[in-house]
């Protein structure tokens, strides 16, 4: 339909534009960008660059800067397969949160965070101060310090609402820092595409304004689980697809009795699969096994007619995964009305 | 001798962490009379007392009540026989006499029993017993130390025992209540052993047994036991034996070596 | 005998309140007649159209957790009588003998080290932790006396010394592999939840409490032998060593059952056998019953205020329970020696 992919079209490029104002040519040195509450100043592009998080290490491989990484740590699941044989040459620090030495220890110029919580006021790694002071620059992923207050609130508490906008911000920066600006060009544009193509899609079928929850996992089985709350980057990402989030709360992720869910009864559910099992609620199939047995739960709209859309919950960060995210629920919602007809 | 004593011990002995509190130590208590156990602190009274009333249990030798081994005997049945008052026995509960006296009946009910009334009629002799009627309802913390220590040898009385066993039950009192307290239990119709620290209530006895450093070193009615050779020797002390005009009542004086 | 009637019935009826008032209220508002039409369907088989999941949500979520309340609330009593009595303590409570400190460990090695990955519940993880503190404040404090349980101060000491240890491994464990979404989690649990109990943790729980009651019930009388203490109650002839060992491996049965389940409850052995006695006095024919119910009752009455204090959120129940029980704490310090009537 020619409505659907101007819509397409205009979507895409109003999302491109109001993050390439900047120019894309190389960066002029010396650079001077702030960065949550800091001013960074370069002369150069950084030669080695240690991360705290993998959101912003597969940026930096995506932007091909894999051979400047001198060091990776806080990992959530497995590397994505396409970097697979680039990060095989990195040295993990620490699978959780790193020791300041073990960071300083590899000498990078510039130390990428992804939470403020690991490089912050109350950093558990360290206060970006500490670094500052070893001439080691801290670039804090915008996505986690902007509209967010990280004092209050176990996960922190959002005092704007996500916008995807922050994240294309990072891949911007970090582009600007490495002089690698035509990439992170390309990335942007790449990413900003298919997130308009999905929207555009849901956007025109039957489930707009459809009502949805996503739950991602329980401390225990039977419990109050973890569910997608208003302002994080799940929420955000229901709320651009055209989906209504039944959970009401502010927080990232907030414990939602099923009493209230199942009152609410969403049109959609959708649960995160991973790799990970801590809790026993990680397993997906688990999940569903639950759903279907649970004396409440089973009576939901969503359970009864297996409304039910599996996103893998890597993609559920702010991170470049976030688009993969967006795509799989939207396919999987699609496929869900045309069962339906 | 063809009655059997009351309450027999022999050779019992009894030790903690390689020291001997007890060594060797075998006395009789005959039916009905009150047995003063004397000695130093340290000596190994309270300890004795404990052996006796089965509470601890020796590591040589053995406690015969009337003639019955105590290891033979089961828990209940010698607390009918045989009833013990301990020297500061005390409470933070809000208790009121009578559930503390009416504790007596414990080794006479069984579990889910509840008191009969031949039991309360007995509670209340006790009460008598020890001149605490009036107080029944009274709480434990408004008694004074005399009129606890009264309900504690109430308890006792109520157990219905032939064998009252005391340590040192009126530390701690006013002198008046000391008095009053000895002439109470020697009144008790019913074989009594009372550890003493005070010499002249010894007297009023009329067996004693002398212990010092874990060992029984004397037995005997107290004017054999009270001389000053072994005063000076046990209790390092020197004895002058007083007559009292008034009644002709053997008292004694005590001077330092 | 009439009396004993008369009592019971009261008790049942008053529980049976506490527990309307459970089923009733909760995080989301359901009318009375929905609430009352869900029971009779299901207790006295009428037949009145009702929503699948309002029958669920009162059926099988509220009903089974006011029931899990009220047995947790009475076993938990019962236990702290029983350690008062025996310990001759009057700050004694269950958690004395280290038991919830090894729930804790035992909770945090299956939900954040993942030990038995997922295979393993929290719930089992618990028991077993408590189980094991127990045995190993047994043996510390067995080791410490002269092969006796004679000295309660010892007890006490090692009981201390037990919850400080597992305690610390609790620490250990979040701070070396915790997320803050795990951290989280396990606070939770730490503080007390019923979200998750469903008819199955009841039956376990309610088996339990009763048989616990009749347990103590009949011991009753051995009990009040130990108001002068242990050498007291063995001139009256109660076989000491056998009872304390007996009702303390009861009391720690119970209390490792709760929390097991629920997540470490505080105060609750502490505040209400006090309370208890303040009613009924101290002969524990009357404290033991008076106990069970008034434990029940609060912490049904604690489970209704943690779900409708904060509209939208449930607040941990260990916190209402401490909030309520610390300053009854503080009152019984400061009333002082023999100021308990």
């Amino acid at each position: 339909m020619p409505v659907r992919r101007l819509a397409f079209s205009t979507l895409a490029a109003l999302l491109a534009g109001t993050v390439l104002s900047f120019s894309a040519s190389a960066t002029e040195y010396p650079l001077q960008l702030h960065n949550c509450g800091h001013t960074l100043k370069f002369d150069k592009a950084p030669a080695s660059v240690v991360t705290i998080g993998q959101a912003g290490t597969e940026m930096l491989y995506a932007l091909g800067l894999g051979d400047k990484v001198a060091g990776t740590s806080l990992w959530f699941n497995a590397v994505q397969p396409r970097f697979k044989a680039v990060n095989d040459k990195v040295p993990r620090l620490a699978d959780n949160d790193p020791s300041f030495e073990s960071v300083i220890g590899k000498r990078p110029a510039l130390v990428v965070s992804q939470f403020e919580w690991m490089v912050g006021k109350e950093g558990v790694v360290g206060t970006r101060e500490q670094f500052h002071d070893l001439r080691i620059a801290t670039y804090a992923m915008p996505s986690d310090c902007e509209g967010k207050n990280n004092l209050s609130g176990s996960d922190g508490t959002r005092t704007a609402a996500y916008d995807a906008h922050a994240l294309y911000k990072s891949v911007q920066q970090l582009a600007q820092i490495f002089d690698v600006e035509a990439r992170g060009k390309a990335l942007v544009n790449e990413l900003t595409q298919r997130q308009a193509k999905a929207v555009a899609e849901l956007k025109s079928s039957k489930l707009q304004n459809v009502s949805a929850a996503l739950w991602f996992s329980s401390a225990d089985l039977a419990i109050d689980p973890y569910m997608a709350g208003q302002k994080g980057v799940a929420g955000y990402m229901l709320q651009t697809l055209g989906l209504r989030n039944i959970v009401t709360s502010a927080e990232e992720w907030p414990t939602v009795g099923w009493e209230t869910i199942a009152l609410a009864n969403p049109s959609i559910l959708i649960i995160a699969r991973m790799d990970r099992r801590r809790f026993p609620a990680d397993d997906y199939q688990k999940k569903l096994e639950f759903l279907k047995k649970d004396p409440v739960t089973q009576h939901m709209d969503a359970v009864k007619n297996n409304r039910i859309v599996i996103v893998d919950a890597d993609a559920l960060q702010g991170s470049i995964r976030m688009v993969d995210g967006m795509e799989q629920i939207a396919q999987a919602a699609l496929r869900l009305q045309g069962a339906a007809r | 001798m063809s009655a059997p004593a009351a309450l027999q011990a022999r050779e019992i002995g009894w030790g903690t962490r390689g020291t001997r509190i007890v060594e060797r130590v075998s006395l009789e208590v005959q039916p009905g009379e009150m047995l003063g156990l004397i000695g130093p602190n340290g000596s190994g009274k309270s300890t004795v007392l404990r052996l006796l009333s089965g509470i601890l249990a020796p590591t040589t030798g053995e406690v015969l009540l009337a003639g019955q081994s105590l290891r033979a005997l089961p828990r209940r049945a010698l607390a009918r026989q045989l009833a013990f008052v301990s020297q500061m026995a005390d409470t933070q509960d809000a208790i009121d006499v009578w559930d503390a006296v009416e504790l007596g009946r414990t080794p006479w009910l069984s579990a889910l029993q509840p008191l009969s009334a031949e039991d309360g009629r007995i509670v209340r002799a006790a009460l008598a017993a020890v001149g605490l009627e009036h107080k029944q309802r009274s709480a434990w913390s408004t008694l004074s130390g005399g009129e606890r220590q009264r309900v504690h040898i109430a308890r006792a009385l109520a157990q219905q025992p032939g064998v009252l066993l005391l340590d040192e039950p009126t530390n701690h009192l006013d002198i008046h209540q000391q008095l009053s307290l000895m002439q109470l239990v020697r009144g008790l119709p019913i074989t009594k052993v009372v550890a003493l620290h005070d010499l002249n209530q010894a007297l009023a006895c009329d067996r004693l047994a002398v212990m010092r450093a874990g060992q029984l070193v004397a037995h005997g009615t107290p004017q054999q036991i009270l001389t000053p050779a072994l005063l000076q020797d046990v209790f390092k002390v020197q004895v002058s034996e007083l007559v009292d005009p008034q009644d002709g009542a053997l008292v004694l004086r005590f001077k330092p070596l | 005998m009439l009396r004993l009637i008369l009592l019971s019935t009261a008790a049942l009826a008053v529980l049976a309140v506490a527990v309307q008032l459970g089923v009733a209220v909760g995080e989301t508002r359901l009318s009375p007649t929905v609430v009352y039409q869900v029971l009779a369907n299901q207790l006295a088989g009428a037949q009145y159209p009702v929503d699948p999941i309002d029958q669920g949500i009162v059926w099988n979520y509220r009903l089974a957790r006011a029931l899990v309340a009220a047995s947790c609330g009475a076993g938990l009593a019962i236990s702290g009588v029983i350690l008062q009595s025996l310990l001759r303590n009057a700050l004694a409570e269950p958690y004395l003998l280290g038991i919830s400190a090894g729930a804790s460990t035992g909770a945090v090695l299956v939900s954040v080290a993942g030990l038995g990955a997922g295979a393993i519940s929290m719930t089992t993880g618990a028991f077993f932790g408590a189980v094991c503190a127990f045995a190993l404040v047994a043996l510390l404090a067995h080791a410490a006396g002269s092969g006796g349980l004679r000295n309660s101060a010892q007890i006490v000491l090692a009981g201390i010394a037990g919850s400080q240890l597992f305690n610390a491994l609790t620490s250990l464990i979040i701070t070396k592999s915790g997320s803050a979404e795990q951290a989280r989690g396990i606070m939770f649990w730490l503080l007390g939840n019923l979200s998750g109990v469903r008819w199955g943790d009841t039956l376990l729980t309610a088996g339990v409490a009763v048989a616990g009651i009749a347990v103590c019930a009949w011991h009753a009388r051995a009990l009040d032998a130990f108001t002068f203490g242990s050498e007291s109650a063995a001139a009256l002839g109660v076989p000491v060593r056998r009872v304390q060992l007996v009702l303390l491996l009861v009391a720690a049965l119970i209390t490792a059952v709760m929390v097991s389940i629920v997540g470490a409850i505080g105060f609750v052995g502490l505040v209400i056998p006090h309370a208890a006695r303040f009613m009924v006095g101290v002969r524990h024919r009357r404290l033991i019953p008076a106990s069970a119910l008034m434990g029940a009752v609060f912490l049904i009455a604690a489970d209704v205020i943690s779900r409708t204090l904060i509209p939208g959120q449930v607040l941990p129940i260990g916190v209402i329970t401490a909030l309520v029980g610390a300053p009854v704490f503080a009152g019984i310090l400061l009333k002082g020696r023999g100021g308990r009537a």
